[in-house]
Parts: structure tokens; sequence; C-alpha cells
């Protein structure tokens, strides 16, 4: 016996959560893209499993842009104003699983030597409901770093959809079984087939050459045509880094929180003017050591889910795959 | 065509007049085409040219990486050879030390999500008058159909009535405040990675305005005021100089339509001072000169 919820009951399910003032987050389309966004009506959101999104799920935790705290001067008296509230109950629906799992994977980084309470505030207040994937693209690779087509890693349910469109679901945690609790009716479900994706990457042994290869001219060659934009890095669900700025006037300003990247020149130019990454090859390694090599060392997972995001989103056809593979030839030679 | 550019680029290899060549190749997820970089004359085969070559090579002239390289050839269509030529008469590029290899084309076709073509023209591509190539120092393959199509867009060209001229009109024919609320829509998602500036061939400040930060000159957040000044600033700086390649919105991941705030720029360029950027090598900068018969009832 399945647990089942019917697409109109997912969508009355969401509506009532709106209704009580959470956040819910889904896939809406907007022209030839479609997007995770905080909805006002279920009835806006694309409600089935895609591979190809413009954006993770990453921003509902760790926005591109926050503010820390702001601050107000009169006279001799500074005021400091905390962060604007951002405690509040969010649903986040119809995610991949490769966009879950990166959850769980950044988890350690945000509680490591600083406990960053906008992240962790945010995990908590959210519920992720993934869709198991029943499409995907040759950008897709979750195979070949550990995940899968219907993967539970940083979700709290698991939705499989049925060949009638309704959701078979598997609850994963307390936050899962709360929200559906009393929601959904036995049955058997004729579950859509999972996708297939293309994971044929060896990985571990181009792991290991990374490792090994810090000088390699191969990374120059495979890197030249990378522009250094840093969209890759922006739309990835595990990609973290950020640059802390003061905004505004004498008077009055905040300090800010804004994501960045390793592939921009900028992100380590010395005030000196020196770059110890002077070329597009050294923020290439910069990227993929820190994906394959230091970030496993250190919290034990590649910094990496296959989502497929960046090459999908790269100008130049470029992406942690096509760098993936382009080493593996090196890698495999003897 | 294609068998023709190869043995141009096989023989400018093997004659070695030149280190490299950027052209365009299947390096991609499932074959998506991107620049490739060949010093090797038995590794051309890997070289293509097709509807799929939307990317404009020039942006590579003036990064260091490739400079590194020696001696270049580049391939680019006729298009994009007009921001070869505003390099040149901007002095960032020596356009005696450059090969340029062009080919008749007939239009690039759009892709998905997923980077697939579609059977769709590219918007630039709809009043598309530059099939031909111009201003470049090798042309391969015969011209007749780019000819034909170069004359059957004379008129909407002329009249600015299909592509992204059509989908600029719809946007000027709106009331300012419906215009700025578009702006507001699209702006929202721009997540600043400059992907626009990266891919853009005429943007090739060392230090861009936007990462100054001794003193800020613009926000460097993502918010609506940062995303603002940025994307309006850019446009700016293209005034006159862009030449309508459309780099940047296709290159910018969250779907921005960068490309009708340039043209903006470029129509009035072309209105105010009949000024068409990258048409004329040698010619000086629009920005750059001044003449005592220039229009000035656009100040208000």
């Amino acid at each position: 016996m399945s647990q089942i919820i019917s697409l109109d009951n997912l969508k009355r399910l969401l509506d009532a959560k709106i209704a009580d003032g959470a956040t819910v987050v889904a896939p809406v389309q907007d022209g030839d893209f479609v997007s995770f966004k905080a909805i006002d009506k279920a009835e806006n959101a694309t409600l089935q499993p895609r591979a190809a999104m413009q954006n993770s799920i990453k921003e509902f935790f760790f926005p591109k842009h926050e503010t820390l705290f702001s601050f107000v001067r009169q006279g001799n008296d500074v005021q400091l104003l905390d962060a604007p509230d951002f405690e509040k109950e969010q649903i986040v629906v119809g995610a991949r699983p490769c966009d879950a799992a990166a959850l769980e994977i950044l988890d350690p980084l945000f509680a490591w030597d600083y406990q960053d309470r906008f992240f962790q505030e945010r995990r908590k207040q959210t519920t992720v409901v993934a869709f198991a994937c029943t499409v995907c693209d040759a950008h897709c690779f979750c195979t070949a770093v550990g995940g899968a087509p219907d993967n539970t890693k940083g979700a709290d349910a698991l939705l499989y959809q049925t060949e009638d469109g309704s959701f078979e679901v598997k609850t994963l945690t307390e936050k899962g079984e709360k929200l559906f609790a009393g929601q959904l009716t036995d049955g058997s479900a004729n579950l859509k087939p999972l996708a297939t994706p293309n994971g044929a990457i060896k990985t571990e042994e181009v792991a290991s050459w990374i490792k090994d290869n810090f000088t390699s001219p191969v990374w120059e060659k495979v890197s030249l045509r990378c522009v250094g934009c840093g969209a890759c890095a922006f739309v990835c669900p595990t990609c973290h880094c950020f640059d802390i700025v003061d905004e505004g006037s004498y008077s009055k300003g905040k300090r800010v929180k804004n994501w960045d990247s390793c592939q921009e020149a900028m992100f380590t130019l010395h005030a000196s003017g020196h770059n110890p990454r002077a070329t597009q090859g050294a923020r290439q390694r910069q990227r993929l050591t820190h994906k394959f090599v230091t970030y496993p060392q250190k919290f034990g997972f590649y910094l990496c889910t296959g989502c497929g995001s960046c090459s999908r989103s790269c100008g130049a056809s470029f992406g942690v795959r096509p760098c993936l593979e382009a080493l593996e030839q090196n890698a495999t030679q003897k | 065509m294609e068998n023709e550019l190869r043995n141009a680029i096989r023989e400018l290899l093997t004659q070695k007049q030149v280190d490299v060549v950027i052209g365009y190749g299947k390096v991609g997820v499932d074959g998506a085409i991107g620049a490739l970089f060949i010093t090797d004359p038995s590794e051309v085969d890997a070289m293509v040219w097709n509807d799929e070559c939307r990317q404009n090579l020039a942006v590579h002239l003036t990064r260091p990486e490739v400079k590194a390289l020696g001696k270049a050839a580049i391939v680019v269509k006729p298009c994009d050879a007009r921001a070869i030529v505003v390099l040149a008469n901007e002095a960032q590029i020596d356009r005696d030390n450059l090969v340029v290899i062009s080919a008749p084309c007939t239009g690039v076709k759009k892709a998905d999500a997923s980077g697939h073509k579609t059977d769709e023209l590219e918007k630039k591509c709809l009043s598309c008058v530059e099939h031909v190539p111009q201003n470049v120092d090798v042309v391969v393959g015969a011209t007749d159909a780019a000819q034909a199509l170069d004359a059957q867009n004379q008129e909407v060209a002329q009249n600015r009535s299909a592509g992204h001229q059509t989908r600029l009109a719809e946007l000027r024919a709106k009331s300012p405040e419906e215009r700025f609320d578009f702006w507001k829509k699209e702006f929202d998602r721009c997540i600043r990675c400059y992907a626009c500036r990266q891919n853009c061939p005429l943007c090739y400040c060392r230090r861009c305005v936007a990462d100054k930060n001794r003193p800020v000159r613009i926000d460097s957040s993502a918010s609506l005021k940062g995303n603002f000044a940025w994307n309006i600033l850019r446009a700016f700086h293209l005034a006159g100089r862009c030449i309508g390649c459309g780099a940047c919105a296709n290159a910018c991941p969250a779907g921005i339509e960068l490309d009708l705030l340039n043209l903006t720029l470029a129509n009035a360029a072309q209105d105010q001072f009949g000024y068409v950027s990258g048409k004329t090598l040698g010619e000086a900068p629009l920005i750059g000169t001044y003449d005592t018969t220039d229009k000035e009832e656009f100040i208000r």
C-alpha cells in the first residue's frame, strides 16, 4: 500500500500553508525559464519533476544578498539594528533531489568555526519536499557523485509522480510527516519510471588526479574557454562563497553579505595588485579542487551534486561536467 | 563550407603564419558549441561552423591567457566581426597582428534550457543585413545565400520591424511606469555574476567600475538598487560602442533581455549621429569625437 496525494490536494495543502503565513517556494514558469520562486497561490507553480532549472533552492537558505545588521548615526550616538526578521516558516516544494542534497552538504560548513544563524535558522524553519526525477538531460550526472534520481538526502519528503499525475509520498523526517499529516490516502500507485542520468564519469580517479596535479599545464589548457564570470558558482546549489561589504553613508548604512565566486579575477586580488590566482586555469583548478578534494577531506562530501546547472548556464559551454571529462582523459592515461 | 574553413585554418597553422586559431568546436555537454583553441594542424578537424555557433569569440582577443598563446587567427560570424573593428578602433588589439576568418552566415538558432538547438532563429538574425563578412582577412564559402538573406531583410532592418527591434518597440510603446516595472522585474533576477560583462567582447576594462572598491562606485549587492546601477551603467559604457551581438543576453543565466538596453542606445547613436558601431575600420569612436553639426535635441 502506498501513501498518495493528488495534484489538486497538494495544491490545496500549499494554499493552506500560504494562508497560514508560511512562505511557499515552488518552480514557476516564466517565459522560456522555470525558476524557484515564492508563490502567492499554488496554481502559479509548475508542480512536476524537471531537470533544467534557472536557479537552485540555495537562495532560500543563503540569499544572493542579505543584510547582517544596519546602523544609524545621530551626533555621537550610533544605533545598531539587528537583521530584518528572517525566522519564518518556509516550505520548498518541487526541489530536485540534487538541490535538496546540497543542503545537507552545506550544513557542516555553516556550523563549523562560525555558527551561521542565518543559514541554520532557515534550515530549521524550512520543510523541503523533493520530487524524484522522472526526467533528466545530458548535463545531469548525480549518479557520478553519489546521488540518484530518488536521492533522499536533505529532503523532508520525497514525492514520486504517478502515471495519472498524483504523487506517492515518502516522508523522511518529522517535518515531512507533520506537513503531510492527514493529507494522504492509501492506494496503489503506478509510478512513472525514474530518470536514468548518464553518470559515466570516473569521479574518484579524477579527484585523485586533481590532488596530485596542482602544477599540471592541463589546467590552463582545459580552462582556456572560460571567460571568468560567476554564473556557474551562483547557479550551483553547493557553491557558498560570499563577500561582506558595508553599504550606505556616514550617517546611515548596513553590513551586507553577497554571493561571491572564485572564477572572478577580483576574488583573490590583493591590495598590492598581486593576484595569487592570476589566470583562469588557476581559478578553475581552485573550483575543482575545492569541490572534489578539499571539501571531501574536510567534511566528507563532494561539493557537487551533479545537477548540471553550471554547464546549462555557461555562456562558454563549460562547467563541472565538461571539466571533469577533460580531466578524466589525463587521469586515466598511464 | 566547414571543410573550406578547416583547410584555410590548417594552412595558416602549417605555414606558421599564426600560433593559435580561435574557432568553434563541440566542446561542451552533448556537443554544445564553444570556443576551441587550436595550435596543431592535426587538430583542425575538430573545428565546426554551423547554426549553433552563438558565442561571439572576439571576447577572447583581449584575455591575457589567450594573448599568451602568441599570434592568433580567429573565426567569427560576419555580425561578430564588427566587435573586432571596434577593438581595433579603440586601440585594444593590433589588427595587423591578427588574422580574421569568416564565412557567409545564414543565421544561428536559439537553444532551449538544456542547450539543444530549437527551430527558431535568434532574435537579432531576423533583421540582420550582415550575412556577408566585411572587414575580415579571409572569407571562405559562397556568398549567394547570404547575399539573398541580406536583400530579403533590407526592409525590416530599415523599418526596425523584426526580431529584437520589434521587441524593443513593444517595450517602448508602454508607459514609463510600465517600462520601469518591466525592468524592475528583470533586474530583480540579476545575480551579479557578470556573465554579461565577461562574455562581452567590448567590456575589456582590466578593472571594471563595478569592481572598484576604494571607494565603491556602485553597490556590489544584488539588491534592486545595485542591480539597476550595474545594468544601466554597463549599457551607458557601451553607448555608441555595442555592436548588438547579443552575447550579454545569451550568456545571462537569469535570462534578462540585456540586448534591449544596448539596442536602445545603438538606435540613438544611429538616429542622432548616423553612427553604426564597428562598420568602418579606422573610424574614430563616437564618444571620442564631436562635430559642430551634431544634433542637440536629445539634450533635455
